[in-house]
């Protein structure tokens, strides 16, 4: 019979140790995917029930984190994908559009603020909204790469898609959250629209 | 990219692999290369660079929800005692 970490007191202190820990940023990366609270708890939730039962298999010296956002990721996408339907796409991207926020804010004439300035002034819930905004497809690589550091291969592995394409999604969803970006700095007044 | 050269173009296709540390060490070496001669380019990159913390710092703050911790416990001892799959 193949040991489990509910029958293996070692297993549960090892799951204890190295998996507990990384609540807040797994809850905080369900936030990001559900957009609500009550569905990230859900999730969080699930998440630990799968890992707690699949972790005899997890080959320690592996990449605990990857693996763990991959569970993530699977139930999310078992769960919620169909609750939560909405289109698959971005706009673009546009040749033109390569430096969009630079060129946007660097043709400001805000006086003595840098570009830099002006990005550090969207407030926290603004960014994190703008991020949330991104259809699904293109949310989880920029979030996978930009909020949690993963590297692309980790990502393909994590979200079980070719690496060419986790990168020409991150491309494009980068250049969505830019766009994201420049319309709630409008909006704010932050800059001359 | 206005009034940029050739040079300038081959670097900034780069750029964002090359800010996400996915480049080898021949492309890192001339896209560093080239920035270090290169204001407008370093200019982009800064921004960049600039963009990708404060995503990453805006997007991780979260407080997490009082008692989450308790019921993500309570979860798996509930599996103790023959709950789960083998």
């Amino acid at each position: 019979m193949a040991q489990t970490a509910q029958d293996d007191p070692a297993l549960r202190e090892r799951f204890e140790r190295d998996v507990l820990p990384m609540l807040p940023s797994l809850y905080g990366a369900a936030l990001r995917l559900t957009r609500n609270p009550a569905d990230a708890e859900d999730l969080v939730q699930e998440t630990y029930l799968r890992a707690y039962r699949g972790f005899a298999g997890f080959q320690e010296g592996t990449n605990l984190k990857a693996w763990l956002y991959r569970i993530l990721t699977n139930s999310f996408i078992n769960t919620y994908r169909k609750k939560q339907r909405e289109p698959q796409t971005v706009e673009g991207p546009d040749d033109a559009d390569e430096w969009y926020l630079f060129d946007r804010l660097g043709a400001q004439n805000v006086e003595g603020s840098a570009e830099e300035e002006v990005l550090d002034r969207i407030p926290d819930e603004a960014v994190k909204t703008a991020l949330e905004s991104l259809p699904e497809n293109f949310r989880m690589p920029v979030l996978l790469a930009d909020v949690e550091g993963f590297s692309y291969k980790e990502i393909a592995e994590i979200m079980d898609t070719p690496i060419g394409t986790v990168m020409s999604r991150l491309h494009r969803g980068r250049k969505a959250l830019e766009r994201a970006l420049w319309e709630t700095a409008k909006e704010r007044g932050l800059v001359d629209g | 990219m206005d009034d940029c050269g050739p040079e300038c173009q081959e670097a900034l296709r780069e750029i964002e692999r090359f800010l996400d540390r996915e480049v080898d060490d021949v492309i890192r070496m001339k896209v560093e290369r080239h920035l270090s001669g290169c204001d407008p380019c370093t200019d982009k990159l800064e921004f960049r660079v600039h963009l990708k913390a404060m995503i990453q710092a805006k997007c991780s703050q979260h407080e997490l929800p009082t008692g989450l911790e308790e019921r993500v416990r309570r979860v798996l001892t509930t599996l103790e005692g023959g709950a789960g799959p083998g």
